[in-house]
């Protein structure tokens, strides 16, 4: 069993006081790998995970993003088919998220199943074919993250030109279009939920002509698996609870 | 095999950390020698006195402070281990194959490596200045001591699994430091104190090691007291990595 699951904690657990090499080398041959298929193996992840330029330095040396990666490594130096990740982008930049994100789905396309806990929901969103939102030990929504996201309308705002009158009526004939969940008033403005942002787009910019309004600014805003959790777990993002969001790709 | 294999690696890993750490190197062995320069001049005038029959008070401090060393080589290991609950290193290795006691032996080796060497280095210093050898014997006695570092190695390990924190294990370790040392008589032999004092010794497991080593270092190798010396530390470090191994087993972070 060990042998087929990779795991990769929150504090990945790199030896700092050793180099990257050394540590891929010794995990390898913890897992049983005779002494040449761990360097060969070595080499294939350093190639893999983008290790080359830092990998024969001590890893007490090397950035946040660089050890993570490392600690990816270690937890598939054994070719698992299973690989566990604890929030692996926790506390990196930008630009090293990117990066790993990269990795994980290079790792995925080599058919290794990555299963990952995050409290980034982008990430959830970007990685997985499947995403659960856990919520106090429950699985309160599960799904592919676009089907998530589609139960959840797409808000769009129209800014008519000032002075225009007849925000109302305008209003009211949006909300009758059959893709418009609702159409409200709010200010100078009218909001539109969307069932779908990429047809009832066209429908909504029809009518606008139709009835001669003069459109000064619209933006969209599609759904997101934030909008999904708040929903299903009925609570707001800051109060930062146990809930925690698992994702899957494979 | 896979086992013998698993704690030569965990040991070479461990070593491999001790030689990056210059300083580790520098005070393991310069520690060892200060207490020679430094102590063993105050007990010059205790020569042929009591605690000390005849010839050189080096005969009788030497031995101790080999067995202060290999006390403090083992007793650093939970620090390390502390420092690798926090950072995952535990948590990566328990996910590996690796048997929980090869992590334990392979601690262990490094800080039996790490008490030979700075004790050897004593030896070939102290014999000019009137410490009289006896080679078989030291070699035994360095065997000896070896079980003792590895008694603590484990016991330290095993105590910085549970405790979790830095604070609290330099806190158990140096309250334990002073009684067992005192009175194992490692610095002056306990012959000099009251009947209670070496009364209560006899409970100390360490006191056995340190007797036992005196009679090795003077040349008694079949003596009862070092029988009781190699018993005593065989049972305590066999204890003590039983326990580290269980820590290991449950290590939670």
């Amino acid at each position: 069993m060990r042998r087929r699951i990779g795991y990769v904690g929150q504090r990945g657990g790199a030896d700092i006081e050793a180099t990257g090499r050394e540590n891929l080398v010794l995990q390898g041959r913890l897992y049983g790998m005779g002494r040449h298929e761990t360097e060969r193996r070595a080499d294939e992840l350093i190639e893999l995970l983008d290790l080359g330029s830092f990998c024969r330095r001590i890893a007490r040396t090397y950035s946040g993003g660089q050890r993570r990666r490392l600690e990816v490594a270690l937890g598939i130096v054994h070719r698992p088919d299973v690989l566990f990740l604890d929030e692996p982008t926790l506390g990196l930049d930008p630009q090293n998220r990117a990066n790993l994100w990269d990795q994980l789905r290079r790792l995925r396309d080599t058919g290794t199943t990555v299963l990952l806990t995050t409290h980034y929901l982008d990430e959830a969103d970007q990685l997985s074919d499947r995403v659960a939102i856990i919520d106090h030990g429950l699985v309160v929504a599960e799904g592919p993250p676009e089907d998530l996201r589609g139960r959840y309308p797409a808000g769009v705002t129209i800014t008519p030109r000032p002075g225009f009158a007849d925000l109302a009526t305008v209003t009211a004939e949006l909300g009758r279009e059959p893709l418009v969940r609702e159409a409200r008033i709010d200010g100078e403005t009218i909001r539109v939920d969307l069932d779908s942002a990429t047809t009832g787009m066209a429908a909504i910019f029809d009518l606008l002509r139709a009835r001669g309004v003069e459109v000064q600014g619209v933006s969209l805003r599609e759904p997101s698996l934030d909008d999904v959790f708040l929903h299903e777990t009925g609570r707001s993002l800051r109060d930062a609870g146990p809930a925690a969001t698992e994702a899957i790709a494979s | 095999m896979t086992f013998l294999l698993q704690t030569t690696l965990l040991a070479r890993r461990r070593i491999l950390e001790t030689l990056r750490q210059p300083i580790w190197v520098f005070m393991g062995l310069s520690v060892p020698l200060m207490y020679l320069a430094l102590f063993a001049p105050l007990l010059k005038p205790l020569a042929g006195g009591p605690g000390f029959p005849g010839g050189s008070v080096l005969d009788v401090f030497v031995p101790g402070i080999l067995a202060l060393m290999a006390f403090g080589s083992g007793m650093g290991a939970g620090w390390i281990v502390i420092g690798e609950l926090e950072s995952g290193v535990i948590e990566r290795l328990r996910v590996t194959p690796a048997s929980r006691l090869a992590l334990v032996l392979g601690t262990i080796l490094r800080d039996v490596l790490m008490f030979v060497v700075p004790a050897v280095l004593v030896l070939v210093v102290a014999t000019p200045f009137g410490f009289h050898p006896h080679w078989a014997g030291l070699a035994i006695l360095l065997g000896l001591l070896a079980l003792l570092t590895a008694a603590c190695s484990a016991a330290s390990a095993a105590l910085g699994i549970t405790l979790k924190q830095i604070g609290s294990l330099a806190a158990v370790v140096t309250g334990l430091q002073l009684p067992l040392t005192l009175l194992a008589g490692v610095l002056l032999p306990l012959s000099l104190g009251p009947g209670w004092l070496q009364g209560l010794a006899h409970v100390n497991p360490m006191y056995y090691a340190v007797e036992a080593a005196r009679d090795l270092a003077a040349g008694n190798l079949a003596s009862a007291t070092v029988a009781e010396g190699f018993g005593v530390m065989g049972a305590a470090a066999l204890l003590a990595i039983w326990w580290s191994t269980r820590a290991y087993r449950r290590a939670m972070a």
